[in-house]
C-alpha cells in the first residue's frame, strides 16, 4: 500500500541575517506514514517540528530531499495536493471582523465550494463543533477554545484525506484539550483521516498516536510504536515489590526479563522487559525464597521516559 | 482552468473585501470624507486664486484622479495586508488559490469603490465648481476610468509584492507608491513644469498619458501623438511585470519561510 506521507532526506536552513551563517533547521529527515494512521512528531521547542510539517503542507520549500504526500510531490504538484489536505495550528488566527460562519464560508470558497454544497458543509461543521450558537459572533470576540474549534472546523472544510495538526491543543484548558482530542480520534476512526500531528505534550501523543517520531535539533532520533521504542531503547516496565522483612535473597539480575534493579530498604524496583508477561515468573521465584511480599506494582513505561531517554 | 471553482475563489476574496470595508468605519472615511475634503480644498483654492474655468477643470481632474486611484488600489494592496494583520496568511496559501484569484477578487471591490468615488467627486465638482464632464463623452470617460483602474492595479500589485517580501513593514507603501506616481505624472500641473530629469520619468508612467488624453477634451494640448497607445501599452507591460514580480516574491516567500513568519 502506498504510504500517505513519504519523505526522504528533507533538509532546510534559514538565513539568520546578512553576513551571518545559515541556520540548519532540518538535517536529512526521513518519514513514512501509513494511510489512516495518527502519527505524532514529538520534540522540544525549536526541534524543527513546525518547519517539517510546513514543508509537507506545501507552505515551505525544502533545500533538499523529496517528499510525497498522498502520492503527490510537494514541490511539483502543490496545487493538487492542497485540494486534498488541510492544516490546523495552535493559536488559531482568522480575519478578526468576520463571523464564525463568514470565515468558514470564505475558506470553503477558497477550496472551490459554492452554492448549496458550501451551505451544507458549513452547517455540518457548525453542528459538528457545536459552533451554531456562535455562528454570528466575530472571530475577535470568540474565546480561545472556540477559536481553536473554528480552526479545526476550517481544517475539515474541504473533506481532506490528510490533516496536519501543528500543536492543536496548545493554549487550551484541560477540558477543551480533552474534547479536541476526542474529536481528533473520532475523525480518524469515522472518516479514516490520516493525521500527522506535532506536539510536545506527551500525554496527548500517547492518547492519540499509533506511532511517534522524535525530532531534536532537526534530526529524527527515533520512530516507531511505543512498545517498539521501549524495546529498542531497552526501557522495560516498572515492577516494584515491597517485602515485609527485607528483600528476598535473590540474584535479581538473573530473573526473567530483568534489565536493571535497585534495592532500597524493603523495596525492590525492577525494570523488566514486557513486565506483564514476566511478572508471574518473578513472583514465583520470590515465593520460593519464603519471603513475604506485601505489595506488588506493575507500571508500564510511558512516553515521558522514552522522550527523556531519547532527547536528553 | 475550472471555471466554477475559480469563480468561487475569486468571489471569496471579493466578499471578504466587501465585508471588511462594510465593517470598517475608516473605509467610509476613505470613500466619503477624504475625497470630499480634497474636492472642497482644491476647488476653494482655485476660487481664491481666481483661476480661469479651464485651469480649474485641469486641477479638478487631477484631484478626482488622485482619489479614484488611491481608493481603487487600496483593496488590492490590503488583500494580503488583511491576512498579515489577521496572521491567517498560511491558511489562505494552504488552500489551492492562485495570485490571480486574490488580484481579481480584491481588485473588483477596489474597482467598484473607485468608481463610486469618481462619481461622487465628479458630481461635487460639477455642482460646486461648475466643472463640466460632458466634453469627453461616455467613451472618453470610460477610457479615462479604465486607465485609472489599470494604474491602480499596477500600484496594488507592487504593494502585494512588497507585503510578501517585507510583511507589515510594507504597509506604508500602500499609500506612498500612489503619491509618488501621482507627483510625477502631472496631476495638478502639466508635465512640462517638472524639473529636467524628473520630467523624463513622467514618460514612463501610464497615468501621464491618460491625464493628457482626458484633458485634451478641455482644450489642453497633447504632448504625445498617441497617448492612449502609450498609456495602455505601458499599463499592460507593467501589469505583466508586476504579476511576475508577485509570483516571484511568493515563490521566494515559500523558500524563505516568510508565509510562516507572517502567520505567527
Amino acid at each position: 500500500m502506498q504510504p500517505a506521507i513519504s519523505a526522504k532526506g528533507i533538509s532546510k536552513s534559514f538565513r539568520t541575517g546578512f553576513f551571518k551563517p545559515r541556520k540548519q533547521v532540518l538535517h536529512a529527515v526521513d518519514l513514512e506514514v501509513a494511510p489512516g494512521a495518527i502519527f505524532g512528531i514529538l520534540g522540544p521547542n525549536g526541534a524543527g517540528k513546525t518547519t517539517f510539517i510546513s514543508i509537507l503542507a506545501t507552505l515551505l520549500r525544502p533545500d533538499g530531499g523529496q517528499a510525497q504526500v498522498l502520492g503527490l510531490d510537494v514541490l511539483k504538484d502543490p496545487g493538487r495536493l492542497r485540494e486534498r489536505v488541510n492544516l490546523a495550528a495552535s493559536g488559531a488566527h482568522f480575519l478578526w471582523c468576520l463571523t464564525v460562519e463568514e470565515n468558514l464560508r470564505f475558506y470553503g470558497r477558497l477550496y472551490g465550494l459554492g452554492g448549496r454544497t458550501l451551505v451544507a458543509k458549513v452547517e455540518e461543521l457548525l453542528e459538528l463543533f457545536e459552533l451554531q450558537p456562535h455562528r454570528r459572533v466575530t472571530f475577535e470576540r470568540l474565546s480561545t477554545g472556540l477559536k481553536q474549534r473554528l480552526a479545526l472546523a476550517k481544517a475539515l472544510i474541504n473533506n481532506p484525506e490528510l490533516l496536519f495538526l501543528d500543536e492543536p491543543t496548545t493554549g487550551l484548558d484541560p477540558e477543551m484539550s480533552r474534547h479536541l482530542r476526542g474529536e481528533i480520534l473520532r475523525l480518524n476512526r469515522d472518516k479514516g483521516l490520516t493525521i500527522l500531528l506535532t506536539t510536545h505534550n506527551l500525554r496527548e501523543a500517547e492518547q492519540l498516536c499509533g506511532e511517534v517520531a522524535f525530532l531534536k535539533e532537526g534530526r529524527m532520533l527515533a520512530r516507531g510504536t511505543i512498545p517498539q521504542l521501549q524495546e529498542r531503547l531497552g526501557l522495560g516496565d516498572h515492577v516494584s515489590l515491597v517485602f515485609r522483612d527485607g528483600p528476598a535473597p535473590l540474584d535479581y539480575a538473573q530473573l526473567p526479563g530483568v534489565l536493571t534493579f535497585n534495592l532500597e530498604n524493603n523495596r525492590v524496583d525492577l525494570r523488566v522487559d514486557r513486565g506483564e508477561e514476566r511478572l508471574a515468573a518473578i513472583l514465583e521465584a520470590v515465593s520460593r525464597t519464603q519471603s513475604q511480599v506485601v505489595q506488588v506494582r506493575l507500571q508500564e513505561v510511558d512516553l515521558a521516559e522514552i522522550y527523556h531517554e531519547i532527547t536528553l | 482552468m475550472r471555471l466554477p471553482s475559480d469563480f468561487h475563489k475569486i468571489y471569496a476574496y471579493a466578499v471578504r473585501s466587501a465585508l471588511v470595508n462594510r465593517r470598517n468605519v475608516f473605509a467610509v472615511f476613505e470613500m466619503l470624507f477624504w475625497p470630499g475634503v480634497a474636492i472642497f480644498s482644491v476647488g476653494l483654492l482655485t476660487r481664491f486664486l481666481k483661476l480661469d474655468p479651464e485651469t480649474v477643470t485641469f486641477i479638478l481632474i487631477g484631484a478626482v484622479s488622485m482619489n479614484t486611484i488611491q481608493i481603487a488600489q487600496l483593496d488590492l494592496s490590503y488583500a494580503l495586508l488583511y491576512s498579515v494583520w489577521a496572521k491567517s496568511l498560511k491558511h489562505e496559501f494552504m488552500a489551492p488559490v492562485g495570485l490571480a484569484h486574490i488580484l481579481v477578487g480584491s481588485g473588483l471591490v477596489g474597482l467598484i469603490r473607485g468608481f463610486l468615488v469618481f462619481v461622487l467627486m465628479g458630481l461635487l465638482s460639477m455642482w460646486l465648481f461648475n466643472m463640466d464632464l460632458g466634453p469627453p463623452g461616455t467613451w472618453g470617460l470610460l477610457i479615462f476610468l479604465a486607465g485609472m483602474f489599470l494604474n491602480a492595479a499596477i500600484i496594488g500589485a507592487l504593494v502585494l509584492a512588497l507585503v510578501l517580501r517585507f510583511g507589515q513593514r510594507a504597509e506604508v507603501a500602500a499609500w506612498a507608491f500612489s503619491y509618488l506616481m501621482l507627483l510625477l505624472c502631472g496631476l495638478y500641473y502639466p508635465v512640462s513644469v517638472l524639473p529636467p530629469g524628473v520630467r523624463e520619468l513622467a514618460q514612463f508612467i501610464p497615468l501621464t498619458y491618460f491625464l493628457e488624453y482626458f484633458r485634451h477634451f478641455y482644450g489642453f494640448p497633447q504632448a504625445s501623438s498617441h497617448p492612449l497607445l502609450y498609456g495602455f501599452s505601458q499599463s499592460v507591460i507593467y501589469l505583466g511585470l508586476c504579476y511576475g514580480l508577485v509570483q516571484y516574491t511568493l515563490r521566494s516567500a515559500l523558500q524563505r519561510g516568510t508565509l510562516l513568519r507572517l502567520s505567527e
